[in-house]
């Protein structure tokens, strides 16, 4: 037998319990025994060992190893300067390190927002005795005390009620009353109405209960089971960034050894050989890439956090490119979440609210009055929004009117619909003896019990046997059946959210809801509206240029949310509309199947449902954005690519789930955040053009030094100034590019598609590279050839000729690099379509990187560090013309690139 | 053997050790639960340590007593033992001297929180009692009647067709249906580091002896489906659970060694930490047997 069949003795003998309570010793036992009530998080790689992680991957072991290799040689050779490269290897290490980690932190607090739903202290039997205990110590058998305000601290059944309502808004994510009893049940554990939940509220009436489950084994703790354990796993930058790591390493370590071998085959002595070996492996190494993509990453977010849109972890900026279905909310987020009564149906006709009637409506308008829990507070109305506009509407049209309420059946999720019992005063046209249109409902006005029900349609209809027609009531023939259900489905279809409206004269109390919602009187349908936001069509239709899918997800009937998609451009020809109750019965392969679909619609959804979508989209190798707000969405939004939570009307719990938070609740925002997160993939792959093709020019001196016996052209400890010093700011600025205009006009990137694929290699190793390497060499033997340098001599590490002739080199870099980051802007458009000063950060990088090269040639400091010595100005001057002429070499790349395409149409 | 016996009648007697806790009164309902299923013999036994107080021993003896009166009640042939000692040389004793096909031990908290068991008297049970083992971890005491057992597969099962007895018998008593889960080892390579398979792919992935236990299942009349994870695989396991709110896992114990474990971590543990949901780990008699053969040959 299941807790919720049990009989009350049953009940106490399953949790070995008894009237009294437990004993305080048996509860320190169960207490030993099942551990505190408390929400945990499950057990996770400490953040330390994440950090540490960033030292012990392949990237960081070759540089590991160039710096040991690096250290030994400064034991071996003192004074060559490599004790100072060893250093610096290191820190490039823990740059890295430092930088990746950054991008993948990510406070995780959503178990600390859960854990302040649960209560402090509740009151509990124990030895017979009501006394109050922290809650963290109920255990499984206890029984609780409850009473109105009361947080419930752990999954119970109930054995006393006392019109006990509770509040299931976290975690059922519907606000609303749920009237609660201790009779056993045979339907389902998570429906039955004698099981209260932790974290849960009472809102009126008392009760006692005894706990079964504590802890993380209540379905509050199942929430912060699934919300800590589940992962979306490696964001799509993070694999490519895991994987371009790899591959140049990889690049690097073969070059390294490959040339290692050579140099001794070609009779190079170790030591040449090691200084190569060490050089080449830091010249490929792109030390300065992953701190310039966290820095963009950083810039992009705050783009994004100025568009409404809060990132929470670096890495989603650019996820967000890459979503290629959006799994999203009506209510709020494609809609306004500002209901307002546009249509009634009562008499036989549809009415506009403009044209409204006060006789017309009087009998709809009164049950609108009276079933109704909104309070009018200093003339500001307050509670549920569909409720407000109901009463907003009837109160306009028919003025005040009031009748005790004796009694209330909330209204809850299974049953659709609520009931009052009123006592209704005669009217005063009755006491007047006067009969006119003013009908009192049926009574002709000598008021009595009435119940007044509102509610869904198809569970408040087949309660009806009469209709009120003018007034009268008339049985609910085939034909007035089929044209009430009629009138339904065209408000549905108008996108409208439909209530029905019944009453019946009672002649005594009931406490049988049975008897009292049975025979009732059907009154009319009100047709509510919660308009679209007016941004949303426009956004719906960028998603569809853009090749994102998007998925509705309402609590909504289908009509209502096939009317709204239509309304917004969601939807166009016959889309796929899942009811919540065929998902329960669907399985996997039914449910991808349909989500296949082109357009797909679900209805009468509950945030439960919303995880299992995302699991299968995710399985079918999309990349899923899914928007939530409530406590348990939070386990959807933590296994989405993107949790997407709402800034206004999302609770605690679901913010810190999420990935990104809309300050404005706001469809719309989503897709220009993905616009940004698009443009940031772009501006990416814009700066690692930029810095690989730095990484040819530092790659030649060491093999035409390790093949041609010439001086070693470029120091390690210059090539890092390339790469963590003056190349920092440019490629920024490059991350900082605005959004190409067809950006939006493209299908998601695909996940085959690599950040390091062939044409990026091709452009920055085989094209851009060569060209500054020809500047480099080329400022390297002008120094020499007029120092009066002489081929095949060697010249000692300070030797201002060599020191000069190596600045030159590293000058030459510098200067092309210059030329290059224009060049970089764009991979086909040219620079004079795409403004030259459109982007004015680029031109601060350029400032910075030239003083710090400055710096680096004229400062004695800089001089020191660097190995460099100042130049004269011929020599800058000489160099510029490479820069230019690779600005040139580009646009006649370019020019080529996009005619071809033109040709290709 | 087990497997020499006939399947019809692997458990004819059955043994639940019992104690003042509380979670072993639950995990010896389930010992309940399968002796009714098997129409099996069984004995309900507290072994009262030496030195042990008097509070303790009431409540062992008043679980002791509520048990048997549920067992009887059901028509089960049951008996109820107390013995005074060391509980596992008692145990022993008693299974040995009744040729016990089963035993039933509830875990405590030490299991719980000592890593990989060691020095334990759950750790005692599963390795050195000569018969099938069902150490059984309570955490939810009012879902003791699942409605969906999890049964997490590797990808070679031992003792197969004892594995999926007790599961059959289990899912038979409380009407139960049947989730067969297997969470294949994620694939990697150098370059592209985990590669994510899609459903049908990792479908290819099922263990064979997945089908052989569906037949066992379909022989008992037990509704069952298959389901794939991924990703780490106590973690799948315990968030299969969690999401599709099973109230009951029966997995295998262990067979990793304790280097393994402690390099490559073990699932079983992890599972039994973290768990959502009432945890069965059976450790069917073969196995032992097949281990003592082992250090015999050696």
């Amino acid at each position: 037998m299941k807790i919720q069949n049990l009989s009350r003795e049953e009940v106490l003998k399953s949790l070995v319990s008894s009237e009294q309570g437990l004993s305080e010793e048996n509860a320190r036992r169960r207490l030993q025994e099942y551990g505190l009530n408390e929400i945990k998080e499950v057990r996770k790689r400490p953040l330390y060992l994440k950090f540490l992680s960033q030292f012990t991957h392949f990237l960081a072991i070759l540089l590991w190893i160039a710096s040991a290799l690096s250290l030994l040689s400064e034991y071996l050779h003192p004074g060559e300067g490599m004790l100072t490269l060893g250093i610096a290897i290191i820190a490039v290490i823990f740059i890295n390190a430092i930088f990746t980690f950054i991008q993948e932190y990510r406070a995780e607090k959503a178990l600390k927002a859960l854990k302040r739903l649960l209560p402090f202290y509740v009151q509990v039997l124990r030895d017979g005795k009501e006394i109050e205990i922290h809650a963290i110590e109920v255990v499984p058998g206890d029984i609780i005390m409850l009473s109105e305000g009361d947080k419930i601290p752990a999954d119970s059944r109930l054995i006393e009620t006392v019109e006990l309502k509770v509040n299931n808004a976290p975690l059922t994510g519907e606000s609303e009353l749920m009237l609660r009893n201790h009779e056993p049940f045979q339907g389902e554990f998570i429906e039955s109405p004698n099981i209260v939940f932790a974290g849960t509220t009472v809102v009126s009436g008392s009760g006692k209960a005894i706990a079964f489950a504590t802890g993380m084994t209540t379905e509050f703790g199942r929430i912060a089971h699934l919300t800590s354990a589940v992962e979306a796993g490696l964001s799509p930058l993070q694999r490519e960034i895991v994987k371009a790591t790899r591959l140049v390493a990889t690049i690097a370590a073969v070059v390294g050894i490959f040339f290692f071998s050579l140099g001794f085959v070609i009779g190079r002595s170790f030591w040449d050989n090691f200084i190569f070996a060490i050089g080449i492996t830091v010249a490929l190494i792109p030390e300065g890439m992953l701190p310039t993509m966290t820095l963009s990453l950083a810039m992009g977010s705050q783009r994004m956090a100025r568009r409404k849109a809060l990132m929470k972890t670096l890495t989603s900026v650019e996820t967000l490119g890459a979503v290629t279905v959006i799994c999203t909310d009506k209510t709020g987020t494609l809609t306004q979440n500002k209901m307002a009564v546009t249509k009634i149906w009562s008499n036989n006709t549809i009415i506009d609210v403009q044209d409204l009637r006060k006789e017309n409506v009087f009998e709809l308008f009164k049950i609108v009055y009276l079933c109704n829990n909104t309070r009018v507070i200093d003339g500001q109305y307050k509670g549920d929004p569909t409720e407000v506009a109901l009463l907003k509407v009837a109160r306009e049209t028919i003025g005040d009117f009031s009748a005790d309420r004796i009694k209330e059946i909330p209204f809850d999720s299974e049953r659709k619909r609520m009931t009052t019992i009123n006592i209704i005063p005669p009217s005063p046209l009755y006491q007047r003896g006067a009969r006119g249109d003013l009908l009192p409902l049926e009574k002709e006005g000598k008021g009595g019990l009435y119940a007044f029900t509102k509610g869904a349609t198809e569970g408040l209809f087949p309660l009806c046997s009469h209709v009120l027609l003018n007034g009268g009531k008339v049985p609910l023939d085939e034909s007035l059946r089929r044209n009430t259900i009629e009138a339904y489905h065209s408000l549905m279809d108008m996108g409208l959210r439909v209530l029905s409206f019944a009453y019946k004269e009672i002649g005594e109390m009931h406490d049988m809801r049975s008897e009292i919602e049975t025979g009732m009187v059907f009154v009319g349908l009100i047709g509510l509206e919660d308009p679209p936001r007016p941004e949303v069509p426009e956004a719906i239709r960028k998603c569809s240029g853009a090749g994102i899918k998007v998925i509705m997800i309402t609590g909504d009937g289908s009509r209502t949310a096939v009317a709204i998609a239509r309304e917004i451009g969601l939807v166009i020809g016959t889309p796929v509309v899942i009811e919540g109750h065929e998902f329960d019965q669907m399985s996997d392969e039914e449910l991808r199947g349909k989500l296949s679909g082109e357009k797909v619609i679900f209805a009468r959804m509950t945030p439960k449902h919303k995880m299992r979508v995302v699991s299968i989209l995710k399985e079918e190798g999309e990349i899923v954005a899914v928007t939530g707000d409530g406590v348990n969405d939070a386990p959807a939004l933590k296994k989405a690519d993107i949790g997407i939570a709402m800034g206004i009307s999302g609770t605690d719990v679901a913010k810190e789930a999420s990935d990104m938070i809309l300050l404005d609740d706001n469809f719309a925002t989503i897709v220009n955040a993905v616009e940004e997160g698009r443009t940031v993939y772009e501006n990416i792959k814009k700066f690692i053009t930029y810095i690989f093709a730095s990484n040819i020019p530092e790659a030649v001196p060491y093999l035409t030094y390790i093949l041609f016996r010439i001086p070693l052209p470029l120091t390690v400890i210059q090539i890092l100034a390339v790469d963590l010093g003056t190349d920092m700011l440019p490629a920024l600025a490059l991350g900082a590019e605005r959004p190409t205009p067809g950006v939006m006009n493209q299908p998601p990137r695909k996940l085959q598609e690599r950040l390091l694929n062939f044409p990026l290699i091709v452009r920055s190793y085989l094209f851009l590279g060569p060209i500054e390497s020809i500047a480099c060499m080329f400022g390297f033997f002008y120094i020499l050839y007029h120092g009066g340098w002489i081929w095949g001599t060697m010249l000692p590490p300070h030797d201002i000729l060599y020191l000069q002739a190596t600045t030159a080199c590293l000058t030459a870099i510098i200067i092309t690099q210059v030329g290059n980051v224009f060049a970089c802007r764009s991979s086909r458009e040219s620079i004079l379509s795409i403004g030259l000063f459109s982007n004015k950060l680029i031109f601060g990088g350029i400032l910075v990187e030239i003083l710090l090269q400055l710096f680096i040639v004229y400062h004695p400091i800089g001089n020191k560090i660097f190995g460099t010595a100042p130049l004269s100005l011929n020599v800058w001057l000489i160099l510029i013309p490479f820069s230019i002429g690779l600005l040139g070499a580009e646009e006649l790349r370019k020019f080529y690139v996009r005619r071809k395409i033109m040709n290709h149409g | 053997m087990p497997c020499a016996v006939s399947i019809e009648h692997m458990y004819k007697k059955i043994l639940a050790a019992v104690n003042e806790f509380t979670n072993s009164e639950i995990a010896a309902r389930y010992a309940i639960a399968l002796a009714k299923s098997c129409q099996a013999r069984l004995s309900l036994i507290f072994v009262a340590e030496n030195g042990i107080d008097m509070n303790t021993l009431r409540h062992a003896e008043s679980a002791l007593e509520r048990l048997f009166v549920d067992a009887h009640s059901q028509g089960i042939e049951v008996e109820s033992i107390t013995e005074n000692g060391d509980p596992f040389q008692e145990i022993l004793a008693m299974v040995k001297k009744d040729h016990t096909d089963i035993v039933f031990v509830a875990t405590r908290r030490e299991d719980v929180t000592k890593r990989f068991f060691v020095k334990t008297l759950a750790r005692d049970f599963m390795v050195r009692l000569p018969c099938s083992v069902a150490m059984v971890r309570v955490v939810r005491m009012g879902k003791t009647h699942p409605k969906n057992i999890l049964v997490p597969f590797k990808g070679r099962m031992t003792n197969l067709e004892e594995r999926a007895y007790f599961v059959a018998k289990l899912a038979q008593i409380f009407d139960s249906t049947v989730t067969l889960f297997h969470s294949p080892r994620p694939i990697t390579s150098f370059f592209h580091g985990e590669i994510q398979l899609k459903p049908a792919q990792r479908e290819k992935h099922i263990p064979k002896d997945v089908e052989e236990f569906m037949k066992y299942l379909d022989r008992y009349k037990i509704i069952h489906e298959k389901r794939i994870g991924h990703g780490s695989i106590a973690r799948s396991i315990t968030i299969e659970a969690a999401q599709k709110r099973n109230d009951l896992i029966i997995m295998g114990a262990s067979e990793r060694s304790l280097f393994r474990s402690i390099m490559s971590g073990n699932p079983v543990e992890n599972v039994l930490r973290e768990t959502p949901s009432n945890l069965i780990i059976l450790r069917p008699h073969s196995v032992i047997d097949a281990q003592r053969n082992i250090k015999t040959i050696k």
